[in-house]
């Protein structure tokens, strides 16, 4: 027998840090390639307005989360398409993402603030009062075994198939990787496209498990952490799980901690995964001479020079 | 298919970045139009009610400048941080740090000439902005720290303080729910010039006048401009890149923050979340919209004042607010295109030999 608090708290701690992990997975892929995206936050809005409606006019959970990661992914084609194939700026262009993904997603979502959802992701194994350490992961429902089973398969892919060492390369060195003949844009593309399908993943656990109902603004700054905790993570998918874990944790701890004595403003607490990830930054930075894990070619957009 | 390429044009034409926000605003003129036909809204009225109610009359035309304001402000900060090659996507946060810092000031002095006070007060704020960007600043200038994280990420902090603030130690009693700190004393407000139009507009025109001149005609802007270029002709030059790029980030966060000022005094008259909505991050659309020219972004920012205005009273007829934002945001996806075709150009390739 654990206790009740704690039982409590680690069930908030692993539903708070799939919600993160899943995107930041997502930013991971997309920044191996080269390409950084700063609209997560309206990819995860775009996914979890999405996902919800899917799921309120069919009323079947496979369905809208299939609608609401084709949804991200194809909206998340719209920062490919400028920064890839018409070569912009991928900080102007993933910012706009945000605003326009966030703006959207309100729209389209107006009708459907406050409805209740009659259908609700479900635990996979049904426990009625989790009791021990182990019953917590179990009554964790799909998504969270995804989000498992997609960190792992990342990992894989980037390290042991040719496709995720090409990605690894085009991210780390355009010119040569052009001379070897690799398809940068295909892949810069799809890595993107990629990236827009995690993070709507990751809205629609929002949507349709972490807080089911849809309002505006409820993404509240977690795509802005997914994107902190890649680099918290050195651009590793098992170290962001780790971070992932621990941001959810303080995510979790925040509105707890007065039951457990402690006078510390629950909105200070809020706060530290920026300041932590921010002391990382430097740290990293610092220590390591420069060499954060991030991938060399990271926002520089690839022209070659052929008149 | 591979029979074309892609090469960058020598020239491009002065006015491009003019053109493409030109196509950039018809294009979402065009995109808004769809949504509204979806929406069962006539487009044609919609627009016509928003350019009524934002321009129509010196009320409404005041309250679109005055909404101008701090993306103005924190646009043109944003472009003199851009003279040096840096993004400040902390604008948003430094729009919140420079409201605490006139605060934190307020609460703490007493000054009977209301003028000087004013002055002091919104000095207090540029200070604040400036305080805000001094860390993504000086970790970027001493190791490097990616700037465009840094600075984004204290949005996230400088906001958490000031919920912690309106909360705890600043909470005005008398707001009772809604946590705000306690109201500025009336003689602090900024006056009216006409209508409602604040004056802190013809601050507003005096700083983007200065942006104009600090980046386009001083030598310190020419010295950002190398800076930023190539760190090696700056080092031929004798350019201290780095101390440059210091300046130019303590500078533009400061107009940012002053931003911040400004609303305090004007509009909401105490510190609370709506010091600022997003004012940040749409000033980044408006800075990059126009090429970062000071002068454009003052026009731009006008523009988009109004497009907020005309959003938020068009809720009164049953069409979200959000259509401004969206016109907004793709204003800039349709320049980014169109930027495109004016520095790329399309060729058919020639065979060697």
């Amino acid at each position: 027998m654990v206790d009740i608090q704690f039982i409590g708290l680690l069930n908030a701690t692993l539903q708070a840090a799939t919600l993160l992990f899943i995107a930041a997975l997502g930013e991971l892929i997309t920044e191996k390639s080269g390409i950084l995206n700063l609209g997560v936050e309206g990819m995860i809005s775009i996914g979890a307005v999405s996902g919800f409606i899917a799921a309120i006019n069919t009323g079947s959970l496979f369905f809208a989360i299939i609608i609401g990661v084709l949804s991200a992914s194809v909206f998340a084609s719209i920062h490919a398409f400028v920064t890839v194939v018409l070569k912009q700026d991928q900080t102007v262009s993933g910012l706009i993402l945000t605003i326009l993904g966030l703006s959207l997603s309100s729209l389209i979502g107006k009708k459907h603030v406050g409805k209740k959802l009659d259908v609700k992701l479900e635990s996979v194994v049904n426990i009625a009062e989790p009791d021990s350490i182990l019953d917590i992961f179990l009554s964790q429902n799909i998504i969270f075994y995804l989000g498992i089973l997609l960190m792992v398969a990342t990992a894989y892919v980037l390290k042991r198939t040719m496709f995720g060492r090409r990605l690894e390369a085009i991210g780390e060195d355009l010119k040569s990787s052009d001379s070897m003949g690799l398809k940068i844009a295909k892949t810069q593309f799809i890595a993107t496209c990629v990236g827009g399908a995690f993070a709507g993943l990751s809205g629609v656990y929002l949507t349709l498990s972490y807080v089911p109902y849809w309002t505006d603004g409820m993404t509240a700054g977690r795509g802005w952490i997914a994107l902190a905790l890649v680099i918290f993570g050195g651009w590793k998918p098992y170290r962001t799980a780790f971070g992932a874990l621990l941001f959810g944790f303080l995510e979790a701890l925040g509105p707890r901690l007065q039951t457990y004595g402690f006078e510390m403003s629950p909105y200070i607490v809020k706060i530290t995964p920026y300041i932590i990830t921010i002391l990382v930054l430097i740290l990293l930075t610092i220590f390591k001479n420069g060499d954060t894990g991030a991938p060399r070619n990271i926002g520089i957009p690839f022209f070659r020079e052929n008149r | 298919m591979n029979n074309y390429i892609l090469s960058k044009k020598l020239f491009r034409n002065e006015l491009s970045t003019f053109y493409s926000f030109l196509i950039g605003f018809i294009v979402a003129l065009f995109v808004g139009s769809l949504i509204l036909l979806i929406q069962d809204k006539n487009p044609i009225d919609v627009f016509s009610l928003m350019l009524k109610l934002s321009v129509g009359s010196i009320n409404s035309l005041s309250n679109s400048l005055n909404k101008a304001i701090p993306l103005i402000l924190a646009g043109l900060g944003i472009s003199i941080i851009n003279s040096v090659r840096l993004w400040n996507i902390g604008a948003e946060g430094q729009i919140f740090m420079g409201a605490l810092a006139l605060n934190f000031f307020y609460i703490n002095s007493s000054i009977q000439n209301s003028t000087l006070y004013i002055f002091l007060l919104l000095t207090a704020s540029f200070i604040g902005g400036s305080i805000c960007i001094l860390i993504p600043a000086l970790t970027k200038v001493l190791f490097g720290v990616n700037e465009i994280i840094t600075t984004l990420l204290t949005n996230y902090i400088v906001f958490g303080l000031t919920i912690y603030l309106i909360n705890g130690v600043w909470k005005d009693p008398a707001s009772l729910n809604f946590p705000a700190a306690a109201y500025v004393n009336e003689s602090v407000y900024l006056p009216i010039i006409v209508g409602k139009l604040s004056s802190g507009f013809l601050i507003c025109i005096i700083f983007t006048l200065l942006a104009f001149y600090i980046k386009d005609k001083s030598v310190f802007g020419y010295e950002m401009r190398i800076a930023g270029g190539s760190e090696l002709t700056a080092i031929y030059a004798g350019i201290s890149a780095k101390q440059k790029a210091f300046l130019a980030m303590l500078i533009g966060g400061g107009f940012a923050g002053l931003a911040g000022g400004i609303e305090l005094l004007s509009q909401t008259h105490r510190v609370s979340t709506g010091i600022s909505q997003g004012f940040g991050y749409t000033a980044i659309i408006v800075a990059a919209i126009t090429g970062m020219r000071p002068l454009g972004i003052f026009l731009v920012g006008c523009l988009f004042g109004a497009l907020t205005i005309g959003g938020s009273v068009i809720q009164t007829i049953g069409v979200s607010s959000y259509i401004a934002e969206i016109i907004q945001a793709t204003t800039l996806f349709g320049a980014l295109v169109a930027q495109f075709f004016f520095s790329y150009e399309i060729k058919k390739k020639v065979e060697n030999g």
